[in-house]
């Protein structure tokens, strides 16, 4: 799932505090998992943004609201109206959901208030860490399932390098060398032989250096 | 993720602090569990113990129930403190 953390509150603040009317808007799936941008939250926020103004003595009209998800058309129905009387909209989405809010309405301020930070898991409760950068061509398959895009610091493919020491990065004692975890892996898989094959350059044609991307299904 | 509390802001507080009126009393709202704290309350008004009428109670079914927002909207609507008891 997307991680986003919520931007400091005197951002935010900052960002708001000119409009008149604002709507908090929350997106209740991959941020509402990490406790940052879910209807919850925006609702939470928005308490904030209100107690905010009223010590600051401005008045702004502060709502909140929130759909499933502001990446897909189908889940606005419910917000239309609401949206559509905004004078400003802060999203709690990740970056994707903000787009998406402002290309919906053109004329309409949308403003962020999570920075967007990964693609990750949730390895223990409260705990969210990256595992994939979504390069465009997987070697998951080779790697013992151990992602080295996004693992490794230094994003080796042919790793470790010569700051790997008792299975930690040179970057940071708690970060674990991801060529640790790939070789640990495919010791436990008996496919060492894997480890020895040398990786060819990679095609960074399918991350980002290709631009952005999209995929369309046909037949629709 | 690894936080490096040293590069942590503090956000200074907004409110500048205010004398206190002679004579004033706090506003404070109480959130009692139905089964304890509210069943205490109750048992102090048969004893006959009284409270100062600025603290208002609010019976919940369990204290589990208090939501980040509840206490929000009660500093919202300018209570004081707000008090917990379950
Ligand atoms: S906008 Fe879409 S991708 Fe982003 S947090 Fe919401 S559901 Fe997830
Ligand atoms: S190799 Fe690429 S697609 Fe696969 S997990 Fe890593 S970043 Fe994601």
């Amino acid at each position: 799932m997307i991680v986003g953390e919520q931007k400091p509150f005197d951002e935010i603040w900052e960002m708001v505090k000119g409009h008149r009317q604002l709507t908090v808007f929350g997106c209740n799936t991959c941020v509402a998992v990490c406790h940052q941008g879910g209807n919850k939250e925006a609702e939470i926020l928005a308490s904030l943004l209100r107690m905010r103004a009223v010590q600051e003595e401005v008045t702004i009209e502060v709502v909140h609201g929130g759909i499933e998800r502001q990446c897909e058309h189908p889940f606005f129905e419910s917000a239309q109206e609401q949206l559509v009387a905004s004078e400003a909209v802060l999203s709690l989405a990740c970056g994707i959901g903000v787009q998406f809010v402002a290309g919906k309405y053109p004329s309409t301020p949308v403003y962020p208030a999570l920075n967007t930070t990964f693609l990750g898991d949730v390895p223990a409760d409260g705990l969210f860490t990256e595992k994939c950068q979504a390069c465009g061509d997987c070697v998951l398959g080779v790697t013992g399932g151990v992602c080295p895009v996004s693992r490794c610091c230094k994003r080796l493919f042919n790793g470790p390098c010569g700051g790997s020491a008792n299975g930690k990065c040179e970057i940071s004692k708690e970060i674990d060398c991801a060529w640790q975890l790939v070789v640990d892996r495919l010791e436990a898989l008996g496919k060492l032989d894997d480890y020895e094959k040398i990786a060819p350059i990679k095609d960074w044609s399918k991350d980002r250096a290709g631009g952005p991307r999209s995929f369309k299904l046909e037949g629709f | 993720m690894v936080t490096d509390k040293s590069a942590t802001q503090v956000a200074e507080s907004v409110e500048a602090p205010r004398e206190t009126p002679v004579g004033w009393q706090p506003n404070i709202i109480a959130f009692a569990c139905h089964y304890c704290a509210f069943a205490a309350a109750d048992l102090a008004g048969v004893m006959r113990l009284s409270y100062p009428t600025s603290v208002k109670v609010v019976r919940l079914p369990c204290t589990g129930k208090l939501d980040h927002v509840y206490l929000l909207r009660a500093f919202e609507r300018g209570v004081d403190g707000v008090f917990a008891a379950g």
